[in-house]
Formats: structure tokens, C-alpha cells, sequence
């Protein structure tokens, strides 16, 4: 019988802490890298590509968490990322409260109603799920873009920062070199914490209902919380990552919230690999450079972004992120084979 | 000896068709019931009544002496009423011993070594569940059910798809295992020689309807069982 | 008042030109097609280009078949190799699909907005009950009401018909049965497609015309598939000319909210309903 038990818990929570070591070693790296960045990068125009990239990043890494958590397509995630944007502008600018304050309910807001929405929601699978999300958000864009005494409708309004926030100079957040650092290491805290919670009973638990919800509920768990939870932490990230954004840019538009903002996040996503927790913000950066290198053709960066994602779901299932993990695999592999 | 399970009046119909026409079925506690009839019968659809998969039934369902009509799947479990499942219903990209540990993160881990013992899932805890064979499929299914030492154990089919050899291993296994914790158990299934070598009662349905109950001699002998059903086989 | 229905008549009968194109697709391929809007944006231009050096009919007819033709296409390149991947997957590359006909029609038309004339016998306005309402738009009635009924007519009657309502219901039984749902699957995208086009035609000299023309129609008309009940083709119709209403009615009498109406309407019924109006699946 004991044999069993130490089959079961034993080795497998050795393996985990060992991975978790691992872990605090890789984003102590990746926070390092992002430190240094200013120094190796020579170009104010890259640091601040760089910073856009990053907060693309996270929004992608927003609408991936859903995906491998909860096994939800979103084609709404935009309106978190617009909500988080528009609570904080339209708190600041209104003069509803201070910027602090309207730091937090931008976070607090959207994560909320994600998670209000989500216990709805929730037990909805597939296409008609996409198309609730993908009306929730439309509905959100709407109110931006008709409602013009709450921040100008289809204009959009700029956001002044005041001079200090949580005592941290306004210049700080909007200075390529040191938003890009920011931006970087609340995106590495942020996989960092993906990756602990995937590992907690809690990211298990989700894990076993976004394979079979009804399972789930046999094996005794009410399935609908901890979806809904997961909803929220998706709202979170993107509701940062459009906060990032108004405090980087200083200005807020209904574009944010629109669907097709939603749709090029899911498609990095997809294109970065969603089963793979930094696959998603992979395929942001990949695609955000491709609207670098397709240059005065920027017109056509959707169809360009389109056709990559055809490409991709037809050749790789797993997206880019697979692709690596796949070639590292056969490299350690070889390694491993011409060592014995 | 008191009753474990007890469905009073349970109906469910689809459309026109009546799958349950007012059933009552009482299993007394630490039994083994099998239930049977042609296919159609209701069998499933009383498991999945009882058990709180279906939706838009009537009728009333108790456990221990307490109703437990209107609660969802996962509060039943949490009284220890577990079900297996006909179709194998798994967790398939999680591996194996990660589905039986956060069962047990619910259910309680007691019985849990005993259960991957019995049903010999040992070596087979780092595998991901698609990946191991049908036979494997089937026995995890069942140890899903297992976990935490339910009180009554509803199984639907349990041998479903294995050969003559494995289901009475499996039969075996199930009947040590039940007998030793002293499980109430509503076993349905196809398989004849299974059912009377391990229940002590059977019930036999047929249209929806309860047809005759009573030991496995009994059963076996009853006219309108033969007619209804054995008949059909022989 | 009655003007008023009638407006919503010849917006909710475009909606359903769209939706049950959305249908037909759905019922055998299991996915909702996101480049429906792009290709109803595509069949208007190329109707407008052929109306522009010929006349509106041949533009008409030259958009259903050209239509039909990538209809064809599409199934036989993208959504029947497909057709094993997970459905979701199949979604996206429609939604890729959306994005490079928008770049294609931008690059062959440009992004300025185009206007398209209705024909001359269609110019001008009839009274109806006391107010004058442009023939042109009941001749948008009249056309989505033949393609409803004989639509109807076809599924009922036709053999044809008979395997594509089967096959909306069960594709891996009906494709069991031996029906040949790859070929099936060619006809029903084609023809949705093809009714995209057309729909694209007639809705032209309604709207202006641009590479993103499609987006807002499929959007409601995704709303008109989800509440009719994914699958549904009665429900669609029902849907579609509910949605004209409140799209119409919005506008006039809650014009702050009348865009988010629909998506209301959606959430509601999901809730409530989750297959939709009339539909079984989810």
C-alpha cells in the first residue's frame, strides 16, 4: 500500500520543486535581461517598438491563459484591455479620483466583471462561446465609441498623467527605456506567476476541468468557480497590459476595444503555441516585428499577420513555441545520445 | 439492514418516449445490485438520474435516509454516492496519477494506494491517459470512482468493450474491493455471467418500467424475465 | 409606423441572406465561417465593377457565380482538408482569411468609400400608406423572400435538401449513411457563398462600399445564427427579421443603445436558451 502512496506523492513533488528552482533561475535571468536592455539597445525607436511589443505580449498572454486553462477561445479579450485603458483615462482625465486610485479600479474593474461574466459563461463551450465574448466586447466598443461624454466616443481622448504616481515620476512611464524595463519585468512577474499557479493544486484542478468538465463534477469539484476564477486572472493580465498601454501612449480609443483588436490577440496566440505558457507572447513579438519588416506595406500587415496564421495552424499545430520546444527536444536528444 | 439508495417514482422522458416510468428502486446498504434488462430498458438513464447527470426528471431520490433529490453531481459525490461510466469518461492529456491526486484532493486519499493497487494503475501513474490502452482506459475510470471510499457505487457497464477474460478479472477485483469496504453497489451490465456471479439481488427493467426483482436464481427463473430478456439472448 | 417595419424588413432580410449562408456552413462543416463578411464585401465589389462598365443585373449575376466559384474553393482548399482539425482551429483560418481578402479588396480598390447605384427602373419611390418608400428597397424585400422560399423549398424537397438538413443535424451518421458529405459540403459553401455575393450586390446601393463593409453585417448576422440556434434555418429567419426590427426600432427610439440591442438580445437568449431559439445543439 505504501508503495503506492510514495508512487503518488514522493518523487512527483520532489520533481516539482526541482522545476521550481528552475523557474525562479529563468525569470532571474529574463528580469536581468530586460535590466540591461537600455544599455544594449541603441535605438530610442526600438526601445519603444520593444515596449509596444511587450504590452501585445501580455495582452496575448491574457487571451493564452484562458485557452490552456480553461480551454476557452475568447474573441473578446480586447475589452478587458479596453476597460482596464478606459477606467484608468476616463477616471483620470474626469478627475473621478486620483491616479493611484484609478490605477487600482482599472485593475479591480475589469477583473471583476470577467469574472461575474465568467460565472455565466462559463459552462458555454466552444462557438458559441466565441460569439458571446465576441458580443460582449462589441457591446463594450460601442458604448466607447457612442458615448461621447465619457471619453469623446469614436475620437478617443489623450490621458495626461499627473507628475507623480504611487510617487514615481510620470516621465518614468513614458520614457522608452525605463516603460521598457517595466513593462518587461511585470510581463516576466507575470508568467512567473502563471507558471506557479498552473503547478498549484488550484492550476491542476483547472487543468483537469478544461480536459472534462463533467469528470470534474464526478470527481466532486464544482466546475463553474474555478472557471470563472480563471476569467478573472485572463481580465487581470489584460487590464494591465491596457493600462501599460494609456500610460505609455497618454491616450485612450474605442480601437482598443474592438474586435478585431481581440481577433490579432487570439492570432498571436495561436500563432506563439497557446498550450505552451510563453508560447502566446512569443507569437506577439514574432508578429509585431513582422509589421516591422513589412514596412511601408503596413497596409497589408493583416493580410501578412492572416496569412501567417493560416500557415501556421495548417503546419504547425502547436505554434512557434512547440516548433522550439520540439527542435530542443531533438538537440538535447542528439546531445544526450553522443554522450552514452 | 438499512437502505443505502433509495429512488421513489423516478421518471424521465424524452419527448413522447418515456425511458423512466415512475421506477422505485431500494438497495439496502453494503449490496450488490445488478440491473438489467434489453437495451432500452432505462438502465442508464436510472444511473444517470440517480447520480444527477440528467436533467428534467421527476421523482425523488434519497441516501442514507436523506433526500438528495435536488443536489448537483459533485455534492452527491461529496456523500458518497460515485458512478463509473458506460462511454469512458477520463481526463485524456492528464496524466494518471495527476487525475487520481486531485480526486483525492477532494475526496479524501483514504483507500486511494488500495484502489491503484487492486487495480494495478501503479506503473502506469506518469502516463497521460490517451496514451495507455483501452483495457488501462477503463480501470482508471473505474478507480476515478473509487477515490475517497465512496458509500454507494453506481457503475454503468464497467466491462463495457473488454474481453470475456479481462471483465471477470475486473469482476473480481471489483467484488474484493467493494466487499472489504462494504460498498453498496447498482451494477448494470450486459454481461450475464458477470452479474450472477457477483450481485445479490437483481432488478430487471424493461420499457422503463421495473419488471421483477429478486435474487439471481429467482431472477433467472422468473417467466417474464426469460420473456422479456434472457429469452431474447438464449 | 409601417415604413418603419418595412425598414426593418429590407435590413433583416439582407441579415438573413448572410446568416443562412452562415448556416449552411455551419450544418456541414461545424464551424462559423468569419470570412462570410469579407466575402459578402468582395461580392459587392465585384458586382459594383461590373456594374460600373456593364449594367447591375449582369454585376448581380456575375457576383452569385463568381462567388459560388470561390465558394467552391474555399471548401475544396481550406475547409475539407480541414475538416479533422480541431473546429476552432478551422474558425481561426477563416478569421485569417478575413484579413487577406480586406488587404486584397484594398489593394485592387482601394480604402475610399465607393457608392453604387440602384437601376433605373428601381429609382424612385412608391407611397405606402401616405409616405414615400424607395422601390429599390422592396425589391431588397423581394429578393430575400424568393431566396427564403425557394431555400425552403430546396431543403424540403430536393434530395439534396434531404441530406443537407440530415446533415445539420448529424454529419458523422448522415456521412455513415453513405452520403457523400465532401461533395454535399462543396454544393452548400458554394451556394452559401454565393448568396453572400449576391447579398453583397443587393445590399450595395444601400451601403457605402469598403474593404471593411462586411465587418458590422457579420457580425449581426453571427447574432442572427446564435439566436435562431446554431444549425437552424427556420430559426434564422425568425432571428434574422427580429434582429431587422430591433436594429430599426433601436434607432429611432433608444438610438444611444440601438447597436448593443443585438448583442443584448444574444446574451439574454444564450443564457436562457443556450442552443439558441430554435436550435438542439450547442
Amino acid at each position: 500500500m505504501t508503495t503506492a502512496d510514495t508512487r503518488i506523492d514522493g518523487p512527483g513533488f520532489r520533481v516539482a520543486r526541482q522545476r521550481n528552482g528552475r523557474l525562479v533561475a529563468i525569470a532571474c535571468i529574463a528580469l536581468a535581461l530586460g535590466f540591461l536592455a537600455p544599455h544594449l539597445i541603441p535605438s530610442l525607436l526600438w526601445m519603444s517598438l520593444l515596449t509596444q511589443a511587450v504590452v501585445d505580449m501580455t495582452l496575448a498572454t491574457s487571451v493564452g491563459i484562458l485557452y490552456r486553462q480553461n480551454g476557452r477561445i475568447s474573441f473578446g479579450q480586447a475589452a478587458f484591455f479596453g476597460l482596464g485603458a478606459y477606467t484608468f483615462g476616463v477616471i483620470t482625465v474626469r478627475e473621478f479620483g486620483s491616479a493611484e486610485l484609478a490605477l487600482v479600479a482599472a485593475l479591480v474593474v475589469p477583473t471583476l466583471i470577467a469574472f461575474l461574466l465568467g460565472l455565466v459563461i462559463a459552462r458555454i463551450p466552444g462557438v458559441a462561446h466565441a460569439m458571446l465574448t465576441l458580443a460582449v466586447g462589441q457591446a463594450l466598443y460601442e458604448i466607447a465609441f457612442k458615448w461621447r461624454a465619457l471619453a469623446n466616443g469614436d475620437d478617443g481622448m489623450s490621458v495626461p498623467l499627473p507628475d507623480t504616481i504611487f510617487g514615481i515620476d510620470s516621465d518614468f512611464f513614458q520614457s522608452p527605456a525605463t516603460m521598457l524595463v517595466f513593462c518587461w519585468s511585470l510581463l516576466v512577474l507575470t508568467l512567473f506567476g502563471l507558471a506557479l499557479m498552473a503547478r498549484s493544486p488550484f492550476g491542476q484542478l483547472t487543468e483537469v476541468i478544461r480536459e472534462n468538465d463533467e469528470r470534474a463534477r464526478f470527481i466532486g469539484y464544482g466546475t463553474t468557480l474555478p472557471r470563472a476564477i480563471i476569467y478573472g486572472v485572463s481580465a487581470f493580465i489584460a487590464a494591465m497590459a491596457g493600462i501599460l498601454q494609456t500610460l505609455y501612449d497618454g491616450y485612450i480609443s474605442p480601437q482598443m476595444l474592438h474586435w478585431s483588436a481581440s481577433g490579432m490577440a487570439l492570432i498571436m496566440a495561436i500563432v506563439g503555441g497557446p498550450k505552451i505558457l510563453w508560447g502566446p507572447a512569443l507569437g506577439a513579438f514574432i508578429l509585431f516585428f513582422f509589421k516591422d519588416i513589412a514596412g511601408d506595406a503596413t497596409e497589408y500587415w493583416p493580410a501578412l499577420v492572416g496569412g501567417t496564421l493560416i500557415v501556421v495552424t495548417l503546419l504547425l499545430p502547436e505554434g512557434f513555441a512547440g516548433l522550439i520546444l520540439k527542435l530542443l527536444a531533438r538537440a538535447t536528444g542528439r546531445a544526450d545520445r553522443g554522450r552514452s | 439492514m438499512t437502505v443505502a439508495l433509495e429512488g421513489r417514482g423516478l421518471s424521465r422522458a424524452f419527448g413522447g418516449f418515456r425511458a423512466l416510468d415512475g421506477v422505485d428502486i431500494s438497495v439496502e446498504s453494503g449490496q450488490i445490485r445488478g440491473l438489467i434488462g434489453p437495451n432500452g430498458a432505462g438502465k442508464s438513464t436510472l444511473i444517470d438520474v440517480l447520480s444527477g447527470r440528467a436533467q428534467n426528471w421527476s421523482g425523488q431520490i434519497f441516501l442514507d435516509g436523506e433526500e438528495i433529490t435536488h443536489l448537483k453531481i459533485q455534492d452527491r459525490r461529496h456523500r458518497g454516492l460515485a458512478r463509473s461510466f458506460q462511454r469512458t469518461n477520463i481526463f485524456p492529456t492528464v496524466s494518471i496519477g495527476m487525475q487520481l491526486t486531485v480526486a483525492s484532493r477532494a475526496l479524501g486519499d483514504s483507500g486511494l494506494a488500495e484502489v491503484v493497487e487492486a487495480l494495478n494503475l501503479g506503473p502506469l501513474l506518469d502516463h497521460q491517459a490517451a496514451k495507455v490502452s483501452y483495457g488501462d482506459q477503463r480501470r482508471l475510470d473505474l478507480a476515478l470512482a473509487l477515490v475517497g471510499r465512496p458509500r454507494v457505487l453506481l457503475l454503468d457497464e464497467p466491462a463495457a468493450g473488454l474481453t470475456v477474460e479481462e471483465s471477470l478479472t475486473l469482476a473480481g477485483i471489483l467484488r474484493d474491493l467493494v466487499r472489504r469496504w462494504g460498498t453498496t453497489v447498482l451494477i448494470v451490465e450486459h454481461d450475464m455471467e458477470v452479474i450472477f456471479s457477483i450481485c445479490d439481488r437483481i432488478t430487471v427493467l424493461n420499457l422503463g418500467k421495473t419488471l421483477a426483482e429478486g435474487g439471481p436464481d429467482q431472477v433467472r427463473r422468473d417467466p417474464a424475465v426469460v420473456s422479456a430478456y434472457l429469452g431474447s439472448q438464449a | 409606423m409601417l415604413i418603419q417595419v418595412l425598414n426593418g424588413v429590407v435590413y433583416g432580410g439582407l441579415l438573413y441572406l448572410l446568416a443562412v449562408g452562415l448556416v449552411l456552413i455551419f450544418g456541414l462543416r461545424e464551424i462559423v465561417n468569419f470570412a462570410h463578411g469579407a466575402l459578402f464585401m468582395l461580392g459587392s465589389y465585384i458586382g459594383f465593377s461590373i456594374a460600373a462598365s456593364y449594367d447591375f443585373w449582369l454585376g448581380l449575376l456575375g457576383s452569385l457565380v463568381a462567388m459560388t466559384a470561390i465558394g467552391i474553393c474555399l471548401d475544396a482548399a481550406v475547409l475539407r482538408p480541414l475538416r479533422k482539425h480541431d473546429h476552432m482551429v478551422t474558425v481561426l483560418v477563416t478569421f485569417g482569411i478575413l484579413l487577406v481578402l480586406e488587404a486584397f479588396a484594398t489593394a485592387v480598390w482601394g480604402k475610399s468609400y465607393r457608392s453604387m447605384t440602384p437601376p433605373a427602373i428601381f429609382s424612385g419611390t412608391v407611397d405606402i400608406a401616405g409616405q414615400p418608400f424607395p422601390v429599390y428597397r422592396l425589391f431588397v424585400i423581394a429578393v430575400s423572400l424568393c431566396v427564403a422560399a425557394a431555400l425552403t423549398a430546396w431543403l424540403r424537397f430536393s434530395r439534396i435538401g434531404l441530406y443537407v438538413r440530415a446533415s445539420s443535424v448529424d454529419p458523422t451518421t448522415t456521412a455513415i449513411l453513405g452520403v457523400d458529405t465532401d461533395r454535399l459540403s462543396l454544393i452548400v459553401v458554394g451556394l452559401g457563398t454565393g448568396l453572400a455575393g449576391l447579398s453583397g450586390v443587393v445590399a450595395a446601393p444601400l451601403m457605402a462600399l469598403s474593404p471593411t463593409m462586411g465587418n458590422f453585417i457579420l457580425i449581426e448576422s453571427f447574432i442572427v445564427v446564435v439566436v435562431g440556434g446554431l444549425g437552424s434555418f427556420s430559426g434564422a429567419l425568425v432571428a434574422a427579421l427580429l434582429i431587422g426590427q430591433i436594429h430599426n426600432f433601436g434607432a429611432i427610439y433608444l438610438p444611444w443603445a440601438s447597436t448593443m440591442l443585438p448583442f443584448l438580445l444574444m446574451v439574454g437568449v444564450l443564457i436562457w436558451r443556450p442552443s439558441g431559439l430554435a436550435g438542439k445543439r450547442t
